[in-house]
């Protein structure tokens, strides 16, 4: 079997040079279906990647709990701006729910920062010392501020990176003074850059300081007041604990007994991550259909030229038949025919994807994943094709009566 | 001498469409190893449908047909082509090589279906080929060939599997008659020095004197089986006729 094996393979290329330019059209079609995959498959993959890190980068165990006014009727108010929520909440939250490791208040304005003749607008936001921990933020240089700081309400600040970069360019901005408003404050340390971004806001372009001396100097609240509070679950499988025991005890301290009407809401990452992958899995359905559908058309191409190829070497198949093939025999050589159509339609088809993939990249500067599975399964189904749309035409071949394919003009 | 062929009472029924042909009509043939059978008859007469019949290429519709001791009645399409490939030669009138493909390859092909090796394949064409005289030919493709050149290499290629019987439909049918007497000379020869066994369908009575045996249908009966006990020389006449500076031209078969 072997033996008929490699002499079909010889025979399957030589039937393939013998008519090129049909070959090459039915290996177009195989090779535009396989290259829309891989390049498809490669654009689906990256920004799904650059979408996730994002989404991981604000932490996957993240929970924002955002202030409202209560609203018993009428208009919403605009969220965060009314409401009730305090810090005192924040450490109620800390000290009761056993799934939140960390709670941090927040409230932020963008202002201008001034440092010399440079001076650069960012989000300048009051929280504590926490904050990093719940944004995973990493310290580049200096340090955090101190409990001290927090208490005493010091003109004190940490910069993002881009902000940092902003005003001071190479200088070591810790240790300097900059000017927010009216009021001087000193910059402790800079922050590690992330990077990554979602939805246009740059996490690297921000100015922090304690909540207290935002309320000071920045914008006057009411003492205590934040619009925001940022907890951490202790892991992310408990996110949805935390969430229920957040809301628990905030619906007890607000004095909430409509529960449907709270003064607050919960958004996790969790929820984030299942739109995020809504969408994927709507869109990888896209692909996939496209993929199908196209490699569809490609084998329908092969099928075609598999059959014409029969009917053409009808009394060829006869004379085979009468010198002992078997009906296997003949299936194979058919099968392997179609097999090498489709495996140089698969394999042209990766090369021009890659090809293209690399062009985009270039040139365009997209962010293009192509994972290794996907040209394995982009091969592996052009294989698949030849074999599946290979099949009738072999088979027919196969069954030919070798009296009449032998008198077969 | 063993019988290799053996028929009792073989019938062939063709239904085209509500019309029933019967082509074979009750058929008591028995063929030993070593004769040089030649079927003869009109037009019609179901020479080539007994021919299938033998080749393996066809079931009788009634009646038991064995093949060097086979029952061949009984046997699957698969089993029947292992048969073909083992015992049985075919020879046919339009020569039936694969086109653009060489010489040797041609040959080569029953041994690919016995599953050998490419290298001992090579080396016994190579070596069956220079036996018909073509050894200079080897890498012709068939358009590269006179007739009679093509028909050798179809002789060449139902002998590389060594079988014991060689069925040849008319397979001077597209040669002129110093061809055709090349090729039953090498027939003959063939016969004579291998004790190969040969049934061959002619139109042509030249062609019939050669064999050691006439048998005659008509009707899908068969109607005569006559023993001749001095053969026609085929050899002979074909070295007479290349004394004689008489032109030849080889027709090529229908490809
Ligand atoms: N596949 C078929 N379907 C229907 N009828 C057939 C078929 N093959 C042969 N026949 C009929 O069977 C009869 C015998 O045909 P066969 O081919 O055996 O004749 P033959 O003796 O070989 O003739 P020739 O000398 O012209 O080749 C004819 O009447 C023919 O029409
Ligand atoms: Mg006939």
């Amino acid at each position: 079997m072997l033996a008929t094996a490699l002499s079909a393979l010889r025979i399957a290329f030589r039937s393939v040079m013998r008519s090129k330019l049909r070959a090459l059209l039915t290996i177009l079609g195989i090779l535009i279906g396989v290259a829309a995959v891989v390049i498809v498959t490669a654009l689906g993959t990256g920004v799904q990647d650059k979408v996730v890190k994002s989404i991981q980068s604000l932490g996957s165990n993240t929970i924002l709990i955002i202030s409202r006014p209560a609203q018993r009727s009428g208009a919403r108010g605009k969220a965060g701006v009314g409401g009730r929520m305090t810090e005192a909440d924040g450490q109620a939250i800390l000290r009761e729910a056993t799934s939140v490791a960390a709670v941090v208040p927040m409230v932020s304005a963008p202002a201008q920062v001034v440092f010399g003749d440079r001076n650069t607008s960012t989000a300048v936001i009051g929280t504590t010392r926490d904050y990093l921990k719940v944004r995973s933020y990493e310290l580049e240089r200096g340090e955090m501020w101190t409990e001290t700081d927090e208490r005493l309400k010091t003109k004190v600040c940490v910069m993002g990176a881009t902000t940092a970069a902003n005003l001071f360019g190479s200088v070591d901005p810790v240790g300097q003074i900059v000017r927010i408003g009216k009021y001087p404050f000193r910059v402790v340390g800079t922050l590690e850059r992330k990077g990554q971004s979602l939805g246009g806001e740059d996490p690297d372009d921000r100015l922090l300081m304690p909540v207290g001396s935002f309320r000071a100097r920045v914008l006057h609240l009411p003492a205590g007041r934040v619009w925001l509070l940022m907890a951490s679950a202790t892991d992310v499988d408990t996110t949805a604990r935390a969430e229920a025991q957040i809301r628990a005890i905030l619906l007890q301290r607000h004095n909430i007994t409509d529960e449907d009407d709270p003064d607050f809401v919960i958004h996790t990452q969790a929820e984030f991550m299942q739109l995020q992958e809504q969408i994927f899995g709507t869109l990888q359905l896209l692909l996939v259909g496209i993929a199908v559908v196209s490699l569809v058309v490609g084998g329908i191409g092969v099928m075609n030229i598999m059959l014409v190829s029969v009917t053409e070497r009808t009394r060829e198949i006869g004379i085979r038949m009468a010198i002992g093939a078997r009906e296997g025999d003949i299936m194979i050589q058919f099968l392997i025919e179609a097999l090498v159509l489709c495996s140089l339609g698969g394999l042209s088809g990766t090369v021009v994807g890659l090809a293209a993939i690399q062009a985009m990249v270039v040139s365009l500067g997209w962010n293009m994943i192509l994972p290794p599975q996907a040209l394995i399964a982009a091969l592996a189904t052009s294989a698949t094709i030849g074999v599946v749309f290979g099949f009738f035409p072999a088979r027919r071949a196969a069954r030919l009566d070798p009296i009449e394919a032998l008198h077969h003009e | 001498m063993e019988p290799i062929i053996e028929m009792v009472g073989v019938e062939k029924d063709y239904a085209s469409g509500p019309v029933v042909v019967r082509a074979l009509i009750d058929a008591h043939i028995t063929v030993n190893e070593g004769e040089f059978v030649a079927i003869v008859g009109p037009s019609g007469s179901g020479k080539s449908t007994l021919m299938n019949i033998i080749g393996c290429l066809d079931r009788p519709s009634r009646g038991t047909y064995r093949l060097a001791g086979y029952d061949v009645g009984s046997r699957s399409n698969n089993a029947r082509a292992v048969l073909r490939n083992r015992l049985i030669g075919f020879v046919f009138q339009g020569f039936n090589l694969l086109p653009r493909t060489t010489a040797l390859e041609n040959v080569e092909l029953p041994l690919v279906y016995r599953g050998q090796r490419a290298k001992h394949r090579r080396a016994h064409a190579r070596a069956v080929l220079a036996q018909v005289g073509l050894a200079d030919r080897v890498d012709h493709t068939p358009n590269q060939l006179s007739g009679g050149q093509q028909q050798r290499v179809a002789i060449a290629r139902a002998l590389v599997t060594d079988p014991p019987l060689l069925l040849a439909d008319e397979p001077t049918g597209n040669l002129d008659t110093r061809t055709s007497d090349e090729i039953l000379a090498l027939l003959q020869r063939l016969n004579r020095e291998r004790s190969l066994t040969i049934v061959l369908v002619t139109h042509e009575s030249d062609v019939a004197l050669c064999a050691s045996r006439v048998i005659t249908m008509r009707d899908g009966h068969v109607r005569s089986d006559v023993r001749q006990s001095s053969p026609r020389d085929a050899g002979e006449a074909a070295a007479r006729a290349q004394s004689e500076p008489e032109p030849t031209s080889a027709r090529p078969g229908g490809e």
